[in-house]
């Protein structure tokens, strides 16, 4: 997994790619704690490179989205397709969590 | 000690190899520029020999001619008579040793006045002069009277052997007498002076070079005059020796001879032996006279000289090699000592003593490097065991805790022998780190049968621990409240209390009223169950619904299906259709939905040992993240109850 973190405004764009499991959950969870810790605000996960998210994926996601929301912020989905779409359907996280088709949908959200 | 040995004898054979290379290469140049120098040498040893030879045979015969000469002039000048002319020959013969036979031979014709006898001759005969004079005119047709006579100058005749005695070889030096009438100048007759070649065998036969090699002369046709070899001496010529011989090049030789060059040649001679040889021409005859080495001979001294120096270099060699030998062992022994010791260390005995280090050389830090070396292995070693056995701790209480989680699980089937109205069959593999798959089911009432499957998210010991909360709270949830989304709402509650790590588990929960088939059931974010129905199998369109746990008042709806008597709803986890082949290729709902229509009509759980072992053949023994976990119930209708 590889994940990359760009800011627009006052939000921070996380593009997740390869998979996130049991393996890569933690460190994903460590990371995005950390950008929140040094500069909490919302955050857009951008979906379209990622092949596959696990059920401990799926816990991570929960526990970051949480911690924003603890801190007064939003988390928003973007371009969540394909296989990693279907999990997040058969579980009920799509609605859930804010879908969008593009990031710029999502910045559009957050305002 | 065999890497000792081994290096010390690489050393040893390189450095000899490139030795006896050098020595080889300079003892070849050696001896090769040491041949052409003293080819050189007697090329020009040869050449001064035999032009100091051809001078004095030079000389002798010039002065015979000389004396022809003379005697001819003055026979020109003053008239000689009969008497005269006899003593004028007697006393030129008794004056020049040299000279065998001495005498003149007159034209017939009476315009030159011949004199009687027509040719008076003397020759020796010990020391006795011998008058012989012919009478029969055979000179008028002879060679030595008729060549001069025509040239008009002196000529050497071929050589000959004496026609007294048949064994002494002669030649003739014939000089021709003028007559001169005022008007032109002819021949009258012929001065000639008979040579014996005795003198010329001699003085050949000490020209002599090394031990084995000679001279020899050959007359201006090829002829051999003198050779060591009495049986060619007016036998053989050059050419007639090379055409019986069979050899060209000597052939070639004599023509260049004949021709009256000269020349330093290397051929092989009659006897097929190498040899050297320097040829000239005698100016005045015509002859050539050759001196033969043979090569062997020749070289002799450089090869024996070559050979001695080979033999100090053999020796020099020999005692390189040993000094060689004996330093590369020395220097490696330590080194062997020291593979001896790590051979014992590497085979597990650590506690193997090194060699003392004695020096600060390559071997010295060699050994200081595998003493440090060896003292980190027993460290690491040490702290590998207790790790180990500390890791094997917990994988025994894991596997512990899988089998606590299992046994949580109902696994005696039938599970209901005395409810013929449906049938319920369910089965579990762990993967091999502890996950968090269950199933349960128990009646709420002597009606209603709850049953559910779930799956907690991420593996390990805290999966493990959410799935016992999740199971049990499903379990007293459920015999309270006896409502699929009441329990779900219900048991979402607790669990979302204080779970900051955001676990949670997916469930899909359903209560089967044994009397008319109806099934009510509520979803937390489960995969759709399979409904078997009339021979075919297809997903049941449900609502998703949120998992369980993460988030407080998740609100679940209830969905019913009334299931006909043979049909069956088939329950399991993601473990099946993400069950992952060789080739990383998921086992997928399409396989699984025809592998449950091939065995529509099996009994349950057959059925389900047929789902399992398709999916393990799929895996083909690749290991699984994910646990296996399936359950199906079917419905037999209460007809079965009361047959």
């Amino acid at each position: 997994m590889d994940i990359q973190i760009a800011k627009e405004e006052k939000t921070h764009i996380l593009t997740l790619s390869g998979k996130l499991d049991g393996v890569t959950a933690p460190v994903y969870e460590q990371q995005v704690m950390a950008l929140l810790e040094a500069d909490p605000c919302s955050l857009i996960i951008d979906f379209a490179s990622l092949d596959y998210i696990s059920s401990a994926g799926l816990r991570a996601l929960l526990a970051t989205a949480k911690r924003i929301k603890l801190k007064g912020a939003q988390f928003h989905c973007a371009n969540v397709t394909g296989t990693v779409r279907e999990i997040f359907d058969i579980s009920g996280f799509s609605s859930i969590l804010r879908m969008h088709d593009s990031v710029a949908g999502a910045l559009a959200a957050i305002g | 000690m065999r890497a000792t040995k081994s290096i010390a004898r690489t050393f040893t054979l390189i450095v000899s190899v490139c030795t006896v290379l050098i020595f080889s290469v300079a003892i070849g140049s050696f001896y090769h520029r040491s041949r052409v120098a003293l080819e050189q040498e007697v090329a020009n040893n040869a050449a001064h020999l035999v032009l100091a030879s051809i001078n004095r045979v030079e000389t002798t015969l010039h002065a015979i001619g000389k004396v022809a000469e003379d005697t001819s002039r003055s026979l020109e000048i003053a008239g000689y008579h009969d008497q005269s002319l006899t003593t004028l020959l007697k006393e030129t013969l008794l004056d020049n040793r040299d000279i065998h036979g001495f005498g003149a031979a007159f034209d017939l014709n009476p315009a030159f006045n011949p004199p009687h006898p027509v040719v008076p001759y003397y020759f020796r005969q010990g020391e006795r002069l011998v008058f012989a004079p012919e009478g029969n005119f055979q000179h008028l047709s002879q060679d030595w009277y008729q060549i001069p006579k025509e040239l008009g100058q002196m000529a050497w005749s071929e050589p000959s052997f004496d026609k007294a005695s048949g064994t002494i070889l002669m030649t003739s030096c014939s000089v021709p007498i003028f007559s001169d009438n005022g008007r032109e100048k002819q021949v009258r007759g012929v001065v000639v002076a008979d040579v014996s070649l005795e003198w010329l065998t001699e003085l050949v036969a000490s020209i002599r070079v090394l031990d084995t090699g000679y001279s020899f002369l050959l007359s201006r046709n090829g002829t051999f005059l003198t050779h060591p070899d009495r049986d060619l001496i007016m036998n053989e010529t050059i050419f007639s020796l090379a055409e019986s011989r069979h050899k060209p090049d000597l052939r070639e030789i004599g023509r260049k001879m004949v021709l009256g060059e000269s020349g330093f040649v290397a051929y092989t001679n009659i006897h097929d032996v190498s040899t050297l040889m320097y040829y000239a021409p005698v100016p005045s005859t015509g002859w050539t006279l050759a001196v033969v080495f043979p090569e062997a001979e020749l070289y002799a001294d450089v090869r024996n000289l070559t050979l001695v120096v080979a033999g100090i270099a053999l020796a020099g060699i020999l005692l390189l090699t040993a000094a060689v030998y004996w330093v590369a062992r020395r220097v490696t022994a330590p080194l062997g000592a020291l593979a001896e010791a790590t051979e014992a260390i590497a085979s597990g005995h650590f506690d193997t003593e090194l060699p003392a280090v004695k020096s600060s050389d390559e071997v010295g830090k060699l050994t200081l490097a595998f003493t440090a070396m060896t003292g980190a292995l027993k460290k690491y070693i040490r702290n590998l065991t207790e790790t180990t056995a500390a890791k094997e701790r917990i994988q025994s209480e894991l596997k512990m805790a899988t089998d606590i989680q299992a046994s949580l699980l109902p696994q005696l089937f039938p599970a209901f022998p005395d409810r013929p109205e449906f049938d319920i069959h369910a089965a579990m593999d762990p993967a091999k780190e502890v996950g968090g798959d269950f199933y349960d089911f128990f009646f709420i009432d002597p009606t209603n049968l709850c049953f559910l499957m779930a799956d907690v998210a991420d593996k390990g010991v805290p999966a493990a621990l959410y799935m016992m909360v999740a199971k049990i709270l499903l379990k007293t949830e459920g015999q309270r409240l006896g409502e699929p989304e009441q329990i779900l709402s219900r048991v979402n509650e607790i669990l979302a209390a204080d779970n900051d790590s955001c676990m949670f588990t997916t469930v899909f929960c359903a209560i089967l009223n044994t009397e008319n088939g109806e099934v009510r059931f509520a979803n937390a974010g489960h995969n759709a169950p399979v409904l078997i129905s009339g021979g075919q199998a297809n997903f049941l369109s449900i609502r998703a619904g949120f998992v369980l746990g993460p988030i407080a008042e998740t609100v679940y709806t209830a969905e019913r299906i009334t299931l006909e008597p043979g049909d069956v709803l088939f329950l399991y986890t993601d473990g099946i259709t993400e069950a992952k082949s060789r080739s990383e290729e998921l086992y997928g709902e399409e396989r699984l939905l025809q592998t449950l229509q091939a065995a529509s009509r099996q009994e349950l759980a057959e059925m389900i040992r047929t789902v399992r072992a398709e999916v393990f053949r799929h895996a083909d023994g690749a290991p699984q993240s994910d646990d296996v976990t399936m359950l199906a119930i079917k419905y037999r209708g209460m007809a079965a109850r009361n047959p």
